[in-house]
């Protein structure tokens, strides 16, 4: 608990403080700076973007997983752990290498903004995965079976039987794959640039503020940064609650 | 996984899977494939291992790997006995703020690895921070050195350990454990004997995760390491050096290296799971 | 005198779990708490156990005050529903830990756990892991485990309720067998009337968290102390305002006492050889009586037919509780 506290606990209330210290109007005044207000527009606007694309085909992805039977199946299992498990600046050079300068498909996506939903997409890939895929496997043949011969079709029984079954477990998905977009930093160094106005998302403003010496501005937009990741903690909370209470 | 029943095959299924293994195929393996090419193979010199030789034959590089494996393996360990105690806790005891605890447990997934660097310097800053001061007339220095590249490692794979074995806790029960108190094993006698057998499996790919989790850690750590060339610089940070001075070359063989690790932890943990759903 | 409770109480919440119970079980019987789900016999064999901690009350071992004893100190064996195998220890290991635990000599622990499989028949298994047995053999296998540490009192907590009928009643018989030649204090909960009634030695009726009687199969069986001891133990039904067991009931085409009530049948069911009728009576009540499938045949009965129904002589009635109670 001490060791919980003095490693998590603390530092994190000191962000809270740190950002408080000048009160309201220096809070407001630190993330109303313009340079900083459209690297954090940015960041939201992508992690939001990411999210979605990662509720449709993140549910695609676990579907197959799971019902599908192919020759190299295994290999996209690990493949989809990969994102989790590779150092965030190794998965910057990583897209580099296939949208960088010497991008083989012609795609020069580095230094623009295009390269933030990019890192954000590859770097939040295996959550919604990962949550729907162990549902999807104990989700009772059964119950598809019994709603077909109701009458339902294919589809119907999608909506009606197995989507609202996926639903915590894509929210707890959506809101970890959300988190993960607002706050990342690693993937984007090498591969946006930070281009001002363009390709700056806020984790890069905090750690510029660091290294200007200006505590309270980084303060200011990582305590927003930690409200959201609260929020998504509650989010996950209350999902994992309901999930146990259905069984 | 085997007695799922299969849904018959349409065009839709087709479709699904095409779409499934070109997205995948874009967005990581043919990018993962390419940093492996690039690592070996040179534009109008072909194929050579000369920059991994440049990695070994640098000290710093090789300091700075062995500070990498050094913070990891610590990172880890704690993160090991910590995350096994408070999952015993969180399971098997009843407390006041229990659900609040285990909720702020997964904080650090959520978190960006920039503010957790910040939130550490705020604290444990040698100049100004809460404690640093305190800790640094003490002789303890935290930020810009070991101790901290430790904390914001251990920091960001917090949960990893727990959020495995929580469940595994669950859903043994506790009936072997009073099996065991009712034939005389002491309370640590059936953890050793009993409870820690039974969630092995758990604690190993928790272990597994949290290591290549460690390992990689970048944001955390370039705020509060300060990058001191030889002394705090971990490998990567050398990454993004190498890549931002122009040499990509050697960028792309700690890149490798580094890749190949987290790809190894993720075979591992993946054998393993395909291996123990076997055995139940 | 081999086990004392007195005066346990023990809540969760509001629920009252136990109240105010005292009992004595004496050394060498096999003694089943009897009771629905929920009455509070498996607490109460928790508490002896030590598994639980009472409120108020004490539990005395062999003349021994256990009350303050974790259950480690107990010596007690106790078997769980769910037998709670060891998975990751073979069966001989799993049979080993108490002797283990205690840091017997190795020779002497492969003896004994040798001995204690011979016994329970599980001797050729001794290598495999507890995930390749059946039911069964995983109860046997953690009787065998309680039995290793020489228990002063073994505790079973719905020992085969897990089980299949058929498994069910082969370890029943082979419990009793067992019991025979160990003999130690045993002390086994169930749900099930009929395992209590066929074999313990004596029976804890236990409902609502307190006990409703106590005595031999016979005497609760002929002798009920109460309406709910009664109806537990066996069917019943009503007839003349009294409780009555349905084979008690004698059925006849004309009276024969002036006890005698008139009624039509309204059902006949068969169940393998015994006949069971529903008869409703000019008054209003419905009747169940047993018959054989040859005193039925030979009476005629189908349904429709007019018939009396009487208390056959020597049958135990009491009088039934009122329906507001």
């Amino acid at each position: 608990m001490l060791w919980f506290s003095l490693l998590v606990l603390i530092p994190l209330v000191a962000v809270i403080i740190t950002a408080s210290s000048g009160g309201w109007s220096a809070f407001a005044h630190q993330l109303g700076n313009e340079q900083t207000a459209s690297a954090i527009w940015l960041t939201i606007r992508a992690a939001i973007v990411v999210t979605l694309i990662n509720v449709v085909v993140g549910t695609v992805i676990a579907w197959v997983l799971v019902r599908d039977k192919f020759w190299g199946k295994g290999l996209l299992e690990v493949i989809i752990d990969i994102p989790f498990a590779l150092p965030t600046i190794v998965a910057g050079l990583v897209l580099l290498s296939l949208y960088g300068t010497s991008s083989p498909l012609g795609l020069h996506w580095a230094n623009t903004s295009m390269s933030v939903y990019l890192a954000l997409a590859f770097v939040t890939l295996p959550f919604v995965v990962r949550m729907v895929q162990p549902v999807l496997e104990e989700l009772d043949a059964d119950v598809e079976e019994a709603a077909a011969s109701l009458g339902a079709s294919r589809f119907t029984t999608f909506r009606r039987i197995i989507l609202p079954s996926l639903a915590p477990a894509i929210a707890a998905g959506a809101a970890l794959s959300f988190a993960r977009g607002m706050g990342e930093y690693g993937s984007l160094v090498l591969l946006s640039g930070n281009l001002p106005f363009k390709s700056e998302v806020a984790s890069v403003r905090i750690l510029s503020a660091i290294e200007n010496d200006n505590p309270e501005g980084a303060a200011a937009i990582a305590a927003m940064l930690l409200v959201v990741s609260l929020l998504v903690i509650v989010v996950l909370d209350l999902v994992q609650r309901r999930m146990v209470r259905r069984g | 996984m085997a007695e799922t029943r299969r849904a018959p095959r349409t065009p839709l299924t087709y479709v699904l899977r095409l779409v499934v293994i070109a997205y995948l195929g874009l967005l990581v393996a043919w990018p993962v494939v390419l940093v492996a090419w690039n690592a070996f193979h040179v534009p109008d010199v072909g194929f050579t291992t000369e920059a991994f030789a440049g990695i070994f034959g640098d000290p710093q590089m090789m300091h700075a790997i062995q500070l990498t494996c050094m913070a990891a393996v610590v990172a880890t360990l704690i993160n090991l006995v910590f995350g096994v105690s408070i999952s015993l806790l969180l399971v098997r005891t009843e407390f006041p703020g229990k659900r609040v605890l285990s909720a702020l447990i997964d904080l650090p997934l959520s978190v960006s690895p920039i503010v957790v660097g910040l939130a550490l310097v705020l604290v444990y800053g040698g100049r100004d921070g809460w404690f640093g001061p305190t800790l640094e007339s003490a002789g303890i220095q935290v930020i810009f050195a070991t101790p901290g590249i430790i904390m914001a490692t251990a920091f960001v794979s917090l949960p990893l350990v727990i959020r495995e074995v929580i469940p595994v806790l669950e859903e043994i029960g506790t009936e072997q454990e009073q099996a065991a108190a009712s034939l005389g094993a002491s309370s640590w006698q059936t953890f050793w004997r009993i409870t820690l057998p039974g969630i092995k499996w758990a604690v190993i790919y928790g272990v597994v995760l949290t290591l290549a989790r460690s390992l990689g850690e970048f944001g955390a750590v370039k705020v509060v390491s300060g990058n001191v060339l030889g002394q705090t610089r971990t490998a990567t940070l050398a990454v993004e050096e190498k890549y931002l001075n122009f040499d990509q070359q050697g960028a792309y063989a700690v890149a490798f290296l580094l890749a190949s690790v987290s790809v190894i932890c993720i075979l591992v943990v993946f054998v393993l799971r395909a291996r123990g759903a076997r055995v139940r | 005198m081999s086990i004392e409770v007195s005066g346990v109480n023990k809540r969760y919440g509001d629920f009252v779990a136990l109240e105010d119970i005292n009992l004595t079980i004496p050394t060498g019987q096999l003694t089943a708490l009897l009771g629905p789900s929920g009455g509070g016999k498996t607490t109460l064999l928790r508490v002896i156990a030590g598994l639980e901690t009472p409120d108020s009350g004490s539990v005395v071992i062999e003349g021994k005050d256990a009350t303050s004893l974790p259950v480690q100190k107990r010596n007690v064996g106790f078997v769980f529903q769910h037998y709670a195998a060891f998975k990751h220890l073979s069966v001989a290991k799993n049979v080993a830990f108490g002797l283990e635990i205690r840091k017997r000599p190795r020779a002497e622990i492969a003896a004994k756990v040798e001995e204690l499989l011979e016994l329970v028949h599980l001797s050729q298994f001794a290598n495999r892991l507890p995930s390749q047995l059946s039911g069964g053999q995983r109860q046997r296998m953690a009787l065998a485990r309680a039995l290793a540490i020489e228990p002063s009192v073994l505790l079973l907590d719905e020992p085969f309720g897990a089980l299949d009928a058929k498994v069910r009643k082969e370890l029943r018989d082979w419990l009793r067998r067992l019991h025979d030649e160990v003999h130690v204090t045993t002390v086994f909960v169930t749900h099930d009337q009929e395992e209590a009634l066929e074999v313990a030695d004596e029976i804890v009726v236990v409902n609502q968290g307190g006990i409703e009687q106590i005595g031999t199969p016979e005497q609760l069986y002929d002798e009920p102390a109460n309406d709910f001891v009664m109806s537990f133990l066996g069917d019943v039904t009503t007839l003349g305002g009294a409780l009555i067991r349905p084979h008690d009931v004698e059925v006849t085409p004309s009276p024969i006492s002036e006890h005698s009530l008139e009624g039509t049948v309204s059902r006949v069911l068969r169940i393998g050889f015994e006949v069971r009728l529903t008869v409703l009576t000019d008054d209003g009540e419905v009747v169940t009586a047993e018959l054989t499938r040859t005193h039925a045949r030979a009476l005629q009965l189908e349904e429709g037919v007019n018939v009396f129904v009487t208390p056959s002589p020597g049958a135990y009635t009491m009088p039934a509780p009122s329906p507001a109670a």
